[in-house]
């Protein structure tokens, strides 16, 4: 078929998985996309008009929900914020998420990333709890300063695919789950200290774990310095009457 | 650029802390290695004089003395990038820890390397 002007054909090699996970093995098709197009473009041009089969997430396009992230050549990325252009092959290998679950082909289970995140008790809690006024956090107070660029996390599950200790400890935490924790933890509201410390202290799978790879930096399509927090609370913690908050 | 430079450079960018964390493996596992093969040696001093002697007499061929080298480059390339690591772990050099890696753990390493390197090459290796 001939390539329509102004586009270019890539290939696009997809690491596929039945409905119970198990491997197909690798799936090439051959794509013709535009010159601003995402690999989430290129996965549904093959969709639409290749292999209807082929199955993934997505949902808001603008990188907003972290649904589509999955492994573009190596590399956990969202798909929709992936131009394949910049990728500079012509070979794309789209893979799903490492150190989850597969599904089905670029599908995975987060489930293993939200055990994880629940462990370290996301939610806020406030000292009283049946209090009606909103509390304020000035714009230059330490905890408005130190996690300014920490609380836009998506959930994509990208720094916990990237994550070296991950990959060889199932029970670790992770560096979104601690991020979350730092966030907390700092929160001069938050009264939750002793239960967030005593997981985040655990052998096997605390904060201790951690290996300064700064994977999870470099993969976060948010760019939050993850391992910032991580190292932050490291130190944090050898005082833990830090945390102590009248 | 071929695909293979593409990658390279894409991973040395984008991966610098997990091609330092393997760097600082990989020349702890050869020191561990090293560190026994010392002990051992150094065990030979027990058994008496002649014995360490013989021990050492093992080492006094310029294959060794290669490797000598070697363990220079291991040693500095494991202190500098453990340095790095105390420094990040402390709180300095996040935002630049990839320079950190590249600059001060190679570059100065490699100065420092061949300033060592080379007097031991000329006197070890061809007696000059």
């Amino acid at each position: 078929m001939p390539v329509p002007a102004g586009e270019q054909t890539y290939r696009i090699r997809v690491s596929r998985s039945a409905s119970n996970g198990i491997s197909t093995g690798v799936h090439q098709f051959e794509v013709a996309l535009e010159e601003r197009m995402t690999v989430l473009d290129a996965l549904l041009r093959i969709q639409q008009q290749q292999d209807s089969s082929l199955s993934f997430r997505y949902a808001c396009r603008v990188g907003m929900c972290g649904t589509c992230a999955m492994s573009i050549n190596g590399v956990p990325r969202l798909a929709c914020r992936t131009r394949v252009r910049f990728l500079e092959t012509a070979t794309v290998c789209v893979d799903p998420l490492p150190n989850l679950p597969v599904i089905k082909d670029l599908v995975v289970s987060l489930e293993p990333f939200f055990e994880q995140w629940k462990r370290i008790l996301p939610a806020f809690r406030p000292a009283d709890p049946a209090a009606t006024e909103l509390a304020s956090i000035p714009e230059t107070s330490v905890y408005a300063r130190q996690t300014a660029s920490k609380r836009d996390c998506i959930t994509c599950g990208a720094c916990y695919a990237a994550c070296g200790v991950k990959s060889t400890s199932g029970e670790y935490l992770g560096p979104a789950a601690i991020n979350k924790a730092f966030l907390r933890l700092m929160d001069p509201r938050d009264r939750a200290v002793k239960e967030r410390l005593s997981v985040l202290n655990q052998e096997r799978g605390g904060i201790w774990r951690c290996h300064t790879q700064f994977n999870c930096t470099a993969v976060c399509p948010k760019g939050i310095p993850l391992t910032d927090s991580i190292t932050r609370l490291k130190r944090a913690m050898l005082f833990p009457a830090r945390f102590n908050k009248s | 650029m071929s695909a293979f430079a593409i990658q390279v450079r894409r991973y040395r960018d984008q991966f610098s802390g997990m091609t330092a964390h393997i760097v600082q493996r990989v020349t702890g596992l050869l020191l561990l290695i090293y560190l026994f093969l010392h002990v051992r040696t150094i065990h030979e001093l027990a058994k008496g004089p002649a014995a360490f002697n013989a021990a050492l007499a093992t080492f006094r061929n310029p294959l060794i003395k290669l490797l000598e080298i070697a363990l220079l480059g291991t040693v500095i390339l494991h202190a500098l990038n453990g340095v790095r690591i105390t420094l990040i772990d402390l709180g300095w050099g996040h935002e630049r820890q990839r320079r950190l890696f590249w600059a001060y753990t190679v570059g100065l390493g490699a100065l420092i390397f061949l300033a060592g390197a080379i007097p031991l090459f000329l006197s070890s290796v061809l007696g000059v």
